[in-house]
């Protein structure tokens, strides 16, 4: 039911299909943009085609143009999709398994665990994410894994919080007290019973997220904190720009190229989660239908 | 009420326990060696002794809990130790370009507070209509502009092109006329330090570095703030007590401001919270993006040049920034929801 009112709705139908546009760039990159052969052993390294700052111009070669540093961003674009969905995909994910081994202990066990953990929970989401952030980064060094293991770090809590909800209520259920009257084992129960009848919110939860995962650590990028220089990756791509907005006298845009495109591919990214996560929320929310 | 804030307040120590255990989780990964510049009290120390005789005089090799309480009492006497990339104190840095930050935040709440729960309330009123879908559409381009982009593109078109919102914090000649000593400064903040002496050029010059970090730094989250007050709204819009005002012929607009708008506030509160930290984050990016001097710049500035002594120190006063914030955002959902104060 939920599917065919996301397929009827025109603007989660433009989300979708924007999505589905970024997944046929990830999965067919080699072919869109074939790595040349000097750069075949790293292929998420950004070819250069020279070393002079000034970018270039888009030329039939170089459709998107060459950034500071003569770094293709066609490339880096198409290439930068995955490391996009990689970032993502493995945020949400891990941080959304530990987030539901906390939460289901925490509901399950109750009482003063219950108690602490969430006081953790607390002082975890009390801290602002960008900040800790930059503080992993500048103790243990700059590099995209250090980002992703500072982001899975700071966004368990959520999900966390979400799975104890849930399991709080279905915890009160019947079938449980008959589960548990039978001599099941906690792991068994927690694992048979509860998780798969309180999970379905988190897992959406956590895959509404991607877009904001991935914003996040383009925003770091973009701080230089993130992925090392020469990284198929949009938000470094965007901080190269940053030395060329002013353009040349008589043409203040022209080096509309080294911010146009990275730019559009990030909200492009966003702005389909973002659609798709809009109209889940109308459509899960009967409150706003009433 | 005195009690909810009471409780609140003991709650504080407990969420800088978790911030300072935190901080000293993470140093605690740096050799003695490193630590030493966290700990120095002047640059001179580092010339005159040896490091071995450093790690030695302030104990960094003894276990680690007899390390956290005296790093802790270090700490609670201001000691945040000295910055090589910002060439002051910790402390010194974090007082002379805290009040930037706090300009720019205060800029950038009072039209997102105001503005956004306006919007939301009038398209909540004409739910389904065009100016609802508008709005909407709106939001959405808000939630999906992060603010690097959309800083990146308002100085490439309001600098680059029109050439009217320059980045930094003032242009070169106010700059020259604060440090030349007839300027008095109250309170580091450019504009109302302009106002109290009485010197307008130089506050129209830091309102248009103003503008465009504003925005950008505020556009988010009217986004989000709009969209809270509108669900919220359409959410009491439906009460029993809204349909009896309506019924004892009150004017629409007494019932939207006296009976519905009141109500609605209250999740908004409980959003404000999450936009004081989401503020305190986005502060670091678009006072990149501007090249801002505020506080978030030189926690970045630091953390690409590995400067850990000024970020943690910066990290650690964030902390208790959000602890402040967080604390007064609870006195205002006590005072905006009564049965708060009754629990």
């Amino acid at each position: 039911m939920v599917t065919k009112k996301l397929l009827r709705n025109p603007i989660s139908m433009l989300g979708l299909i924007i999505l589905l546009g970024f997944v046929i760039l990830a999965v067919f990159a080699p072919w869109i943009a074939p790595t040349p052969e000097r750069y075949k052993d790293e292929p998420y390294r950004i070819p250069r085609y020279g070393y002079r700052a000034t970018p270039t111009p888009p030329s039939s070669e170089h459709p998107f143009g060459l950034t500071q540093g003569q770094h293709d961003i066609f490339y880096g674009i198409v290439w930068g999709t995955r490391t996009a969905f990689r970032v993502g995909i493995l945020v949400a994910g891990i941080s959304c398994l530990i987030g539901v081994v906390v939460g289901s202990i925490s509901a399950y066990v109750g009482g003063r665990v219950d108690e602490f953990l969430m006081r953790v929970v607390d002082i975890f989401m009390s801290f602002p994410f960008i900040i800790a952030a930059i503080v992993v980064t500048s103790v243990f060094g700059k590099s995209l894994t250090n980002v992703m293991v500072a982001l899975i770090f700071f966004s368990w809590m959520n999900y966390a919080r979400l799975i104890r909800g849930n399991i709080l209520q279905v915890k009160q259920e019947e079938y449980v007290m008959a589960a548990r009257a039978s001599g099941v084992s906690h792991f068994k129960i927690i694992l048979r019973h509860l998780l798969p009848n309180s999970i379905f919110p988190v897992l959406i939860q956590a895959s509404m997220s991607l877009g904001s995962v991935v914003l996040t650590v383009a925003g770091l990028s973009f701080l230089g904190l993130g992925a090392e220089p020469g990284y198929a990756d949009w938000g470094q791509m965007l901080s190269f720009a940053r030395n060329w907005l002013m353009g040349t006298p008589g043409n203040p845009l022209a080096y509309w190229y080294v911010v146009a495109y990275p730019a559009a591919a990030i909200v492009l990214f966003v702005l389909a989660w973002n659609l798709i996560g809009d109209a889940f929320r109308d459509i899960l929310d009967p409150r706003i239908q009433a | 009420m005195l009690t909810y804030i009471a409780r609140r307040l003991l709650l504080l120590p407990v969420v800088l326990f978790g911030v300072s255990i935190f901080i000293f989780g993470v140093m605690s990964f740096l050799s003695p060696y490193e630590l030493v510049s966290t700990y120095i009290k002047s640059p001179e120390e580092l010339k005159n002794q040896s490091l071995d005789a450093l790690v030695e005089k302030y104990g960094l090799n003894d276990p680690w809990h007899l390390r956290y309480i005296r790093w802790l009492g270090n700490v609670l006497h201001g000691n945040l130790g000295y910055s090589e990339s910002a060439n002051m104190y910790v402390l010194d840095a974090i007082k002379q370009r805290f009040p930037a930050s706090l300009e720019l935040a205060l800029f950038a709440v009072v039209p997102v507070v105001f503005g956004g729960i306006w919007l939301g309330v009038v398209s909540a009123v004409h739910h389904n209509r065009l100016l609802d879908h508008a709005t909407r559409i709106f939001a959405i381009i808000g939630w999906s502009l992060p603010s690097f982009v959309a800083g990146i593109l308002a100085l490439m078109f309001f600098y680059g092109y029109l050439g009217w919102f320059p980045p930094g914090r003032l242009s070169a000649w106010a700059h020259e006329i604060i440090a030349s000593g007839g300027f008095r400064q109250y309170t580091g903040m450019n504009t109302i330090d302009a106002i109290l002496n009485w010197n307008w050029p130089i506050f129209w010059d830091a309102v248009r570095h103003l503008v465009a970090p504003t925005i950008t730094l505020a556009w988010l989250w009217w986004a989000f703030i709009l969209r809270i007050t509108r669900s919220s709204m359409l959410d009491v819009l439906n009460k029993d007590y809204v349909t009896t005002a309506r019924a004892k012929g009150l004017p629409e607009r007494l019932v939207i401001n006296r009976h519905a708008k009141r109500n609605a506030m209250i999740p908004v509160t409980t959003v404000a919270g999450l936009m004081v930290l989401g503020l305190l984050g986005g502060m670091a990016i678009t006072e990149t993006v501007f090249d801002y001097k505020g506080i978030g710049l030189l926690t970045v500035q630091g953390a690409q040049q590995l400067d850990y002594t000024l970020v943690l120190g910066t990290a650690l006063f964030y902390g208790v920034l959000l602890v402040i914030g967080n604390l007064v955002v609870d006195v205002l959902y006590a005072i905006i929801d009564p049965r708060v104060r009754l629990e």
